[in-house]
C-alpha cells in the first residue's frame, strides 16, 4: 500500500503552483519558460498517480506526449528568447514590452 | 505505514524543497541545477508510482536535454544586474495572491473527492507492456507528436539563425 | 405555427398588398434614389399591386360573415407572448381599399405635381414607406402591432410635412405634428399598457367581444383604459385640443396633404374607434366625450375655415371639421355612419385637396384670392372637380357626402342627442358657407388680369404630368359620385361581417329636406356675399372684428399653448430639469468619463505590454472557471 491518490494530487499541486508563481512573478524570460516546465511536470506527476489509481495505462501515455510537448516548447522558447536578447541585449520581459511601445521593431 | 509511504514523502518532500529553492535562485544556474534535482525526485516518484519507463524518459530528456539545454542558453548570454528590486512589489504580491488562491482551490476540490482518501496498492507496468500499449492503441498521437518535434526543430533553426544581408538594410529602411 | 397547413390565398394576397410598399421603400432608399423615374416606377408599381390585391380581397370576401385572422407568435418572453398577425373584416377590408385607392392614385398624381424636385426619389421613398405603414395598420390583428405602425404613419407624415426641410416653417412644422401627435401617443401608450396589466391580450376580436370584456374588466377600468386610448385618437385625427398641428402640417407638398392628411392617416384615428367600437360602446362616458369633443372640433374648425385665405388652410380646417363628424356619427352609437363617412370623405377631400394642388402648381401661390385674380378659373376641368368635391363636402344632394351626412344626421336625432344635432345642423351650414366662399372667390374674382398669361405660364410643365393629375382628378370626381349610391350595399357588407345588432340607419323622411333647404340656404348666402356681381368679398364673420380676429387666429389655441408651455414648462419644469441635468445628469457623467479615465489608466497599467500581468489575470480567470465549475457542476 502506498499513499491515497489525493496526496499525489496535493504534492502536483504544490508543484502547479511553485511552477506558477515562477511564472508569475520573476522578471525573466529564461526563468518564466523554466517555470512552465515546472507546471508540466506538475501535471505529469498527477497523471502517474491518476494512472496508477486507476490501474490504467492511458495516464502514463498522456505524460509521453506531456514530454514530447514540453521539449517542442522548451527548444522553440529558447530561440525566441535569444532572438529577443539579440535584439534587446535583455531578457526582462518588461523591456521587451516597452520597446515594443516605442514603436516598430526594436 | 509501510516504507513506500514513508519513502513517498521523503521524496515528496525532496522535490518541493528544490523547487521551491529553484523558484527563488537570483543566479539562473543555480536554480537550473536545483531543477534538475527536482526532475530526479520527480523521476524517482515515477518509479515508486509504478512507471520505471517514464522514469528513465524524465531523467534523459527533462534532467538530460532540456535542462542541458537551460543551461547552453545562460551560458550563452550574458546577463547585466538588473536594476531594482530583485521581485518587485506590485508583481510579487499579485502573483503570490494568484497562487495561493490556486492552492486553496485545488485543494478543496481534490479534498472533496472521498474515494481518493484510500491508500492505493503498487503496482508496476513493465516498459514492454507499455510500449505495446503505446504503439497499439495511441499509435497515431505518437506519429502527430514526431511531427511536432520536427516543426520544432525547423522552427527553431527558423529562430536562432542570424540575420544578415539583405534584410538587415530592409530594416534600416522600415520606419 | 402553421406550416403543416397549406397557407391560405387570402393570407398570401394580403401579405404581398402589405409587404410591396416596404420592398419599395428599401429598394428606393438603398438603391434608386437618384434615379427620379426609376424611383417612381417602383413606388407606383407597388401602389398598383397592392391596390389590385385589395380589390381582390374586397371582392373575394364580399359576403364574408365572420372575420377571418391569421395570427402568429412574433416575442415570446417568459409568459408573454406578443402576436402579430392580420385581421381580415368588412371593416379592414374596406379601409384597405380606401387606403390603397387614394394611395395609388395620389402616387400618380405626383408623378405632375413634384416633376422636378430634386428629392423626388426621397419623396416616393416616403410614401411608399407610409403606404406600408398605413396598410398593416388597417389589418393590424392586434392592438400592439397596430400601435407600431402607428407610430411609423406618424414617423412618415413627420418626413413628408418636412419634405422641404431646407424652408424653416415646413421643418417647424413637421417638429409640431410629431410633438403634437405624440402628446395624445402618450396617452394611448398608458391606454394600452393598463389594458395589457389588465387584461393579459391585446388582440382585437378579444377586446371588441363585449361579453368577454364586460367579464373581465370593472366599468371603470373600461372607461379609463378608453379615455386613455381616445387621447391617441384626438392626436391623431387632430380633434380639440390637439388640433392645431393640421393646419400647419400643410407645409408639406399637396399631394402628401391629399393623402396623409386628410384621406387616411388623420382618418386612422377615426378607423382606430371603430375598430374598437364594441369596447368603446360599453363606456358611456367614453361615448359621451367621444360625441363632445367631435362636436367641439367640428365647430371649431368649421369657425376658422370661415375665414382662411390660403387655400389649403381652408381644406385642412374642413377636414377637422368632418373627422370631428364622424365621431359625432360613432359616439353617438352608429358604427356604420361614421365608417362611411370615413370613406366618402377621403374620396371628397382626396379630390378636394388634388384640385387645390394643380391651382397651387400652376400659379405658385396658396392666397385664393391671388389664384382668382391670376384666372384660376381658366382651368375648366380643375374647377369642375373642385365643385363636385365642394358640393359633396357640403352635403349636396346627388353627391356622396350628402347620404353619410344625412345619415349622421339622423342617427344623431335617433339615437336622443338634440343638442349635437343642432350643433351638427350649424356645422353643415357653416361648412357649405366656407365651401361656397372659395368656390365663388376663385369664380368670380373682383379684379382680374388674366390675359393669356396663366396658359403660357402653364405651357411649359410638360403635358404628360398635367394630364396624369387631370386623370386623377376625374377618377376621384367618378367615385364622389357615384360612391353614395352604394350606402346600402356597404351596410350589408359591413353588417354582415361584423355582426352588428343596429337596425338598417334611421331614415326621417323630413331631414333630407332641412339639411338640403339648409345647405342651398348656405350657398345663396356665400353667393350673395361673394359671388353676386358688386359683391365686395367680405363674409359676415369679416364686418364683426371680434370674431373674425378670433376664428383667425384660431382662437387663440396656439397662444395659448404656447403661453401654458412658457409658464409651465419652461418656467416651471424645465427650471428643475436643468437643475437636475447640471448637477445630477451633468456629474453623473463626468464622473463616469473620469472613473472611465481612471480605469482606462488601469487597464493600461495592465495592457502596457507586460506579459506577466496578462498571465496573471490569465490565470485568475481560469481560476475562477474551476471555481464556476467546480461548485456549479
Amino acid at each position: 500500500m502506498i499513499v491515497p491518490l489525493n496526496h499525489i494530487l496535493l504534492l502536483s499541486g504544490l508543484l502547479f503552483s511553485l511552477g506558477m508563481f515562477c511564472t508569475l512573478a520573476r522578471r525573466n524570460l529564461i526563468m518564466m519558460l523554466l517555470g512552465i516546465e515546472i507546471m508540466l511536470n506538475a501535471a505529469a506527476v498527477a497523471f502517474v498517480g491518476a494512472s496508477l489509481h486507476w490501474q490504467q495505462m492511458e495516464g502514463q501515455a498522456i505524460v509521453i506526449f506531456i514530454l514530447a510537448v514540453a521539449a517542442t516548447e522548451v527548444s522553440i522558447g529558447l530561440a525566441a528568447i535569444l532572438v529577443v536578447y539579440r535584439r534587446t541585449d535583455s531578457v526582462d520581459p518588461a523591456m521587451e514590452a516597452a520597446l515594443w511601445e516605442k514603436g516598430g521593431r526594436p | 505505514m509501510s516504507i513506500l509511504t514513508l519513502l513517498f514523502y521523503a521524496i515528496a518532500l525532496l522535490i518541493v524543497a528544490a523547487t521551491a529553492m529553484a523558484v527563488t535562485r537570483r543566479n539562473m544556474v543555480h536554480a537550473v541545477l536545483y531543477l534538475v534535482l527536482s526532475f530526479f525526485g520527480t523521476a524517482m516518484l515515477f518509479y515508486l508510482l509504478g512507471a520505471p519507463f517514464l522514469a528513465a524518459l524524465e531523467i534523459i530528456i527533462y534532467a538530460g536535454a532540456i535542462m542541458v539545454l537551460f543551461l547552453f542558453l545562460i551560458m550563452m548570454i550574458r546577463l547585466k544586474k538588473l536594476p531594482g528590486m530583485f521581485f518587485p512589489v506590485g508583481q510579487l504580491l499579485p502573483a503570490i495572491f494568484i497562487c495561493a488562491g490556486f492552492l486553496a482551490v485545488s485543494s478543496v476540490l481534490v479534498g472533496g473527492n472521498p474515494e481518493g482518501w484510500t491508500p492505493m496498492p503498487a503496482a508496476q507496468a513493465s516498459p514492454a507492456a507499455f510500449g505495446v500499449y503505446l504503439f497499439q492503441t495511441h499509435w497515431l498521437a505518437v506519429e502527430i507528436a514526431s511531427m511536432l518535434l520536427l516543426v520544432a526543430l525547423v522552427g527553431a533553426y527558423v529562430l536562432g539563425r542570424r540575420v544578415r544581408g539583405p534584410s538587415a538594410d530592409t530594416r534600416k529602411e522600415a520606419p | 405555427m402553421q406550416p403543416a397547413t397549406p397557407l391560405p390565398l387570402s393570407l398570401i394576397v394580403t401579405a404581398a398588398a402589405l409587404l410591396l410598399p416596404l420592398l419599395a421603400f428599401g429598394v428606393i432608399m438603398l438603391a434608386t434614389r437618384s434615379r427620379h423615374r426609376l424611383s417612381a416606377a417602383i413606388s407606383i408599381g407597388a401602389a398598383g399591386l397592392s391596390l389590385i390585391a385589395a380589390v381582390y380581397l374586397l371582392v373575394q370576401h364580399w359576403q364574408m360573415q365572420a372575420p377571418l385572422v391569421f395570427q402568429t407568435v412574433w416575442l415570446v418572453s417568459g409568459q408573454m407572448a406578443i402576436p402579430i398577425g392580420i385581421l381580415l373584416d368588412p371593416l379592414s377590408l374596406l379601409m384597405l381599399t380606401v387606403v390603397a385607392t387614394i394611395s395609388f392614385l395620389v402616387q400618380v398624381y405626383s408623378l405632375g405635381y413634384m416633376a422636378g424636385d430634386p428629392g423626388f426619389g426621397r419623396y416616393y421613398g416616403c410614401m411608399s414607406l407610409f403606404a406600408w405603414a398605413m396598410l398593416t395598420l388597417t389589418v393590424s390583428s392586434s392592438l400592439l402591432q397596430l400601435y407600431i405602425f402607428w407610430e411609423l404613419v406618424g414617423l412618415a407624415s413627420y418626413l413628408l410635412i418636412g419634405f422641404w426641410f431646407d424652408k424653416f416653417s415646413a421643418s417647424e412644422a413637421g417638429k409640431k405634428a410629431f410633438v403634437m401627435t405624440r402628446t395624445g401617443d402618450v396617452a394611448f401608450l398608458l391606454g394600452l399598457v393598463l389594458l395589457w396589466l389588465q387584461l393579459g391580450t391585446l388582440d382585437i376580436p378579444v377586446l371588441t367581444d363585449p361579453a368577454a370584456v364586460a367579464a373581465a374588466l370593472s366599468p371603470g377600468m373600461i372607461t379609463l383604459t378608453a379615455l386613455l386610448i381616445f387621447g391617441g385618437i384626438i392626436g391623431k385625427s387632430a380633434q380639440f385640443p390637439l388640433l392645431t398641428w393640421l393646419p400647419d402640417a400643410m407645409e408639406g407638398p399637396t399631394p402628401v396633404s391629399a393623402l396623409l392628411h386628410s384621406a387616411t392617416m388623420v382618418a386612422a384615428g377615426v378607423y382606430l374607434f371603430s375598430r374598437l367600437f364594441g369596447y368603446f360602446s360599453l363606456s358611456p362616458t367614453a361615448m359621451a366625450v367621444c360625441l363632445a369633443i367631435g362636436t367641439i372640433s367640428m365647430l371649431l374648425a368649421s369657425s376658422m375655415a370661415m375665414v382662411a385665405r390660403d387655400i389649403k388652410q381652408v381644406w385642412a380646417f374642413s377636414t377637422i371639421s368632418q373627422l370631428g363628424f364622424m365621431l359625432m356619427g360613432l359616439g353617438s352609437g352608429s358604427l356604420f355612419a361614421g365608417v362611411f363617412h370615413l370613406t366618402t370623405h377621403a374620396g371628397f377631400k382626396a379630390l378636394l385637396f388634388l384640385c387645390a394642388g394643380v391651382l397651387i402648381h400652376r400659379f405658385h401661390t396658396n392666397d385664393m384670392f391671388e389664384i382668382g385674380r391670376l384666372g384660376g378659373r381658366r382651368l375648366k376641368a380643375t374647377v369642375v372637380c373642385m365643385i363636385v368635391g365642394a358640393a359633396a363636402l357640403s352635403g349636396l344632394p346627388p353627391f356622396s357626402g350628402f347620404f353619410s351626412k344625412e345619415m349622421i344626421l339622423g342617427q344623431l336625432l335617433a339615437s336622443g342627442h338634440p343638442t349635437a344635432f343642432l350643433a351638427a345642423l350649424l356645422g353643415a351650414f357653416l361648412t357649405t358657407y366656407y365651401a361656397f366662399r372659395l368656390i365663388f372667390i376663385l369664380l368670380f374674382p373682383l379684379e382680374t388680369d388674366d390675359a393669356g398669361h396663366a396658359d403660357g405660364h402653364g405651357a411649359h410643365h410638360g403635358a404628360w404630368g398635367e394630364r396624369a393629375m387631370i386623370a386623377v382628378l376625374v377618377c376621384l370626381a367618378g367615385v364622389t359620385v357615384v360612391l353614395g349610391f352604394f350606402e346600402m350595399s356597404l351596410h350589408d357588407f359591413l353588417a354582415r361581417g361584423l355582426a352588428l345588432d343596429e337596425a338598417a340607419p334611421a331614415h326621417f323622411t323630413w331631414l333630407p329636406m332641412v339639411a338640403g333647404t339648409l345647405a342651398v340656404a348656405a350657398v345663396l348666402q356665400a353667393w350673395f356675399e361673394f359671388g353676386r356681381k358688386k359683391a365686395r368679398q367680405i363674409g359676415w364673420v369679416e364686418r364683426i372684428p371680434i370674431l373674425a380676429d378670433l376664428f383667425g387666429q384660431r382662437w387663440y389655441l396656439d397662444r395659448l399653448y404656447r403661453y401654458l408651455l412658457d409658464t409651465l414648462v419652461y418656467r416651471g419644469v424645465s427650471r428643475l430639469f436643468t437643475a437636475n441635468d447640471r448637477r445630477v445628469i451633468d456629474g453623473a457623467l463626468d464622473g463616469l468619463g473620469r472613473s472611465t479615465i481612471g480605469l482606462g489608466r488601469v487597464v493600461d497599467w495592465v495592457h502596457g505590454g507586460m506579459i506577466q500581468y496578462r498571465l496573471m489575470i490569465m490565470v485568475a480567470a481560469v481560476i475562477l472557471l474551476i471555481l464556476f465549475i467546480g461548485w456549479g457542476g
